[in-house]
């Protein structure tokens, strides 16, 4: 099975193996982050509560990117969830290359160089297994969605980050997305990590929008 | 943490006690679907009492959401009581109280869940 962190990457490739503008955007880097902690509490290495996220291990999971997550959290001071998504939101660009290569090593994807306009090159990441895993993880959002059952934790959280990180737009139109907002709202994001990346989304937004205000006066 | 349980009138109940993080989940996860499987052969409704709960952590939480999703599955009725102040603001933060039926007290509970007090 492959990590929370590696399912939201292959959400953000696109059938041909772009990588979609909305891995560039700060929601999704934040989403990501979050992503990263999740695994981290799942393995045994963080824990999170409402005054902050705790370091249990220092041991290392294996995994490049939450690997390096880890890392600075440990090197740090105990601070919430939300601060560190704020604070490592720029390490977006390293993550989702780790987690790429990870997927290639697990032969999921594979790394392609592409030319257009005979000389501008653009890499993408076509996906090798039939696109089995990230078939299965879009299905599994829409059974979550679709259904009136509740969902497992796993899928509560990818859906969670899934909607943060603007990655639903992928696969579901602005109709549905729209018309299943209620249900979204209900089981999506049902963890405190998860929460923790909505509210560093949001003080995210307010700073950016404070940036630009202050520019117009 | 401490983890007991009591049956009555057709209603198990569990009582978590002390402090339910990344330690403590994987146990009482393995006691809250026993808890359900039981429930679901006897015919019985599951409460889960959380009086003496005073610490939930991102890794507990998952937990309810884990017996709440066996409880529904297995139609069993499923009710939480009795939150501490600081469970309490977890559930809020984390939205729990929209899928899960937490209730002030036992009475409460017991009449969720179709069981006279």
């Amino acid at each position: 099975m492959i990590s929370l962190t590696e399912e939201l990457t292959l959400l953000a490739v696109e059938d041909d193996g772009r990588i979609a503008y909305t891995a560039g955007s700060p929601n999704f880097a934040m989403a990501l982050v979050g992503a990263c902690i999740v695994d981290l509490n799942k393995a045994g290495r963080v824990d999170a509560d409402l005054n902050g996220l705790n370091v249990l291990s220092h041991e290392p999971i294996g995994l490049p990117a939450q690997d390096r997550v880890l890392e600075v959290i440990a090197a740090g001071p105990v601070q919430t969830t939300e601060r560190w998504v704020l604070e490592l939101q720029g390490d977006s660009p390293d993550l989702v290359r780790m987690t790429l290569a990870q997927l290639q090593k697990r032969g999921i994807l594979h790394q392609a160089e592409k030319r257009f306009l005979w000389a501008l090159r653009a890499r993408r990441y076509p996906i090798d297994d039939g696109g089995k895993e990230q078939k299965e993880a879009k299905l599994r959002i829409l059974a979550a969605l679709l259904s009136d059952g509740l969902p497992t934790p796993d899928d509560s959280m990818l859906i969670g980050l899934a909607v943060a990180g603007g990655l639903l737009e992928a696969f579901l139109s602005k109709s549905e997305i729209a018309r299943l907002a209620e249900r979204i709202a209900e089981i999506g994001g049902l963890d405190l990590v998860v929460r923790g990346v909505e509210a560093a989304i949001r003080a995210d937004a307010e700073v950016r929008a404070h940036a630009i205000m202050l520019s117009i006066h | 943490m401490n983890v007991t349980h009591d049956t009555n009138n057709r209603t198990t109940t569990i009582h978590a006690a002390g402090r339910l993080d990344f330690e403590a989940a994987g146990a009482f996860q393995k006691d809250l679907e026993q808890a359900v499987a039981d429930a679901a052969a006897g015919g019985h409704a599951l409460v889960l009492d959380c009086a003496a709960l005073d610490y939930v952590s991102s890794a507990g939480l998952r937990v309810f959401l884990v017996g709440a999703r066996a409880a529904k599955a297995s139609s069993v009725p499923f009710a939480v009581y009795s939150l501490t102040a600081a469970v309490k603001e977890v559930f809020d933060v984390s939205g729990f109280g929209r899928i899960i039926d937490v209730l002030a007290d036992r009475a409460g509970a017991l009449e969720k869940v179709g069981r006279s007090a």
